[in-house]
């Protein structure tokens, strides 16, 4: 419109004046005009152009702008996801804080019981071992859910325990075979000295080796009681041996035996113990009378009495001594049953064997013995004899003279009508029993009446080589009260 | 273990018969060769074997010697029973009998011949 307009201004103008010029101008004006008509269109264009990489660049902008609110949200998202995981995060923490103090508790409460296994109960439980009468403590807690941590500990305890035993049983071990192996070697020597001395008192008359005799029986029963407690045997056999001897000799192997006051209250006086038990009964009687003179003053008597019974013999020893507190009879008494344990370490310091020495060869050998307070004020120890330990001698054999005779036997009494001597009682001493006390005297050679012989040859003799004013016994043949002379 | 001195083990030693004494007691100085009667009636309170020594000489008399061998015990453990014996009176003892001298030959003949100048 405007290049219309200018066109028709333009005409005008060249009408109304010089026209060439002034078409020609308007030519120019026109050309002028056209080309800024071009220059505008292209401007336009331009502009067009423009305006619509600007409207793509809004739309991109648009775009951009919306990509950037929906980043925007994500981030808000995950911002609000973030926050939540450090509540969660925060949470946790706080559950881990309260499990680290339940777990520093517990911590705690091991370490206590760790120390207190350690310093506690494993000493206890180490010397439990050896006085059973020791307390071991338990755990310190025993509520709040720690079995495991018990369990541990009192599997640690037990293999701690089990342990100590090993190596002690082993030390024991070793300890007996070195005492065994001295004592045997020691204990074959001192039985030659005593056969030499006993072969040199027969063409001596020197009291001290009867002293000598008696120091030497003393080193030998120490040796003896040592070599049983190393396990080892007795050191000598012996044949079936009188009852009655075997405590006349278990008197003289201890050092008090002058207050030992033993009394024979056999129906039998051959009653004897079997071969095999003989030395073993001898020495654990030894052990009894020891105990019994060590533990009771100087001046009192220890009681010794030997009884048959109706299966089996016993000798019962009491003393007047201090006596035992309960707590040492039944220790004694599981030692004598031979249920505690004998070990060499525990026999104290100077060891305490006696009642060792004892249980073991009751156990071995198959005779019992108990101890118990006795009427008289000290212990009482009673030696069992079961009747398959027990037999008799030979009747030729004769008795020691210095074993004690029985005292239900008193003086023999001679029937006038009667061929053969018969030996009566006065006045039983326990009532009759079932079993045939008197026993019958076999026909032909009795030691009755070889004695009886044998005695009046020898008052005859005597008779007529002594002064007349000893005149023999208003009975004739000397017919002392239960001397079994043959 | 290895010399049994005899057919039974010793069981009962002789030093028993001491009592834990060192010496026996009293004044009587006895050896194998003194001899033994029995005085008094045997005193209560003593063991089986002073009751079986006294048995023994009471018939008559013995030396300890014999004695001894009877009891089957050695003479100085004996010797410890009878000085029991003796300190309490039961027993009596006599010095040993010295052994007979050799006669005087010379002494005899003129004692004989003064007894047959007597007639």
């Amino acid at each position: 419109m405007v290049v219309i307009v200018l066109a028709l201004l333009a005409g005008a103008a060249l009408t109304a004046g010089p026209l060439l010029w002034a078409l020609r101008r308007a030519a120019r004006s026109t050309r002028a005009a056209e080309q800024r008509a071009a220059e505008a269109d292209l401007s336009a264009r331009a502009a067009a152009a423009r305006s619509d990489a600007a409207e793509q660049r809004g739309r991109a902008a648009d775009a951009a702008a919306r990509t950037a609110q929906d980043r925007a949200d994500a981030a808000d998202a995950r911002a609000e996801a973030a926050e939540e995981r450090t509540h969660a995060a925060d949470t946790s923490a706080r559950t881990a804080d309260a499990h680290r103090t339940v777990a520093d508790v517990r911590y705690a409460a091991a370490v206590r019981e760790l120390v207190h296994l350690a310093h506690e109960r494993l000493p206890a439980a180490t010397t439990a071992l050896t006085h059973p009468r020791t307390p071991v403590p338990g755990p310190l807690e025993t509520t709040g859910g720690t079995e495991e941590l018990h369990h541990a500990l009192d599997s640690t305890l037990t293999a701690a325990v089990r342990a100590v035993l090993a190596e002690r049983e082993r030390t024991d071990a070793a300890a007996r075979a070195a005492l065994r192996g001295a004592a045997s070697k020691i204990q074959a020597l001192l039985i030659q000295v005593r056969s030499l001395l006993e072969e040199i008192q027969l063409s001596v008359d020197d009291p001290r080796l009867l002293a000598l005799d008696f120091r030497n029986e003393l080193t030998l029963r120490r040796v003896q009681a040592l070599a049983v407690l190393s396990g080892s045997w007795p050191g000598m056999t012996r044949e079936d041996s009188p009852l009655a001897e075997l405590c006349v000799g278990a008197q003289s192997r201890v050092a008090g035996y002058a207050r030992i006051e033993i009394t024979n209250h056999l129906r039998e006086p051959r009653l004897a113990v079997a071969a095999r038990a003989a030395e073993p009964v001898a020495i654990a009687l030894a052990e009894i009378l020891g105990n019994a003179t060590a533990y009771s003053h100087p001046e009192t008597r220890v009681v010794v009495s030997i009884e048959q019974g109706s299966s089996g013999a016993l000798v019962v020893v009491d003393d007047m001594g201090v006596g035992m507190e309960p707590d040492q009879l039944e220790r004694t008494g599981d030692l004598l049953d031979g249920q505690a344990e004998v070990l060499l370490t525990e026999l104290g310091d100077p060891p305490q064997a006696g009642f060792a020495v004892i249980g073991l060869l009751c156990r071995q050998f198959g005779f019992g013995c108990r101890v118990e307070p006795s009427p008289y004020g000290g212990v009482r120890a009673i030696l069992r004899l079961p009747a398959d330990l027990l037999t008799l001698t030979d009747p030729a054999a004769p008795l020691s003279a210095l074993a004690p005779r029985p005292i239900t036997q008193t003086t023999p009494v001679f029937d006038a009508g009667d061929a053969l001597p018969t030996r009566k009682r006065r006045s039983p001493r326990v009532p009759q029993q079932d079993a045939p006390s008197p026993l019958p005297s076999p026909a032909g050679s009795t030691p009755d009446r070889a004695r009886s012989a044998w005695s009046a040859l020898q008052s005859g003799t005597l008779a007529g080589r002594s002064a007349a004013h000893q005149s023999p016994g208003p009975e004739g043949p000397a017919a002392p009260e239960g001397v079994e002379i043959p | 273990m290895t010399t049994p001195s005899g057919p039974r083990r010793r069981l009962v030693p002789a030093y028993l018969a001491t009592q834990g004494r060192e010496l026996a007691p009293g004044r009587h100085s006895l050896d194998r060769l003194s001899i033994l009667h029995a005085a008094a009636d045997l005193p209560a309170g003593l063991g089986g074997e002073h009751r079986q020594l006294w048995e023994l000489v009471r018939p008559g008399a013995l030396t300890v010697a014999e004695a001894a061998a009877h009891l089957r015990l050695p003479v100085s453990a004996t010797v410890f029973i009878a000085a029991d014996l003796a300190e309490r009176g039961a027993l009596k003892v006599r010095a040993p009998i010295p052994s007979a001298q050799p006669v005087n030959r010379d002494l005899a003949e003129r004692l004989l011949s003064g007894l047959r100048a007597l007639k």
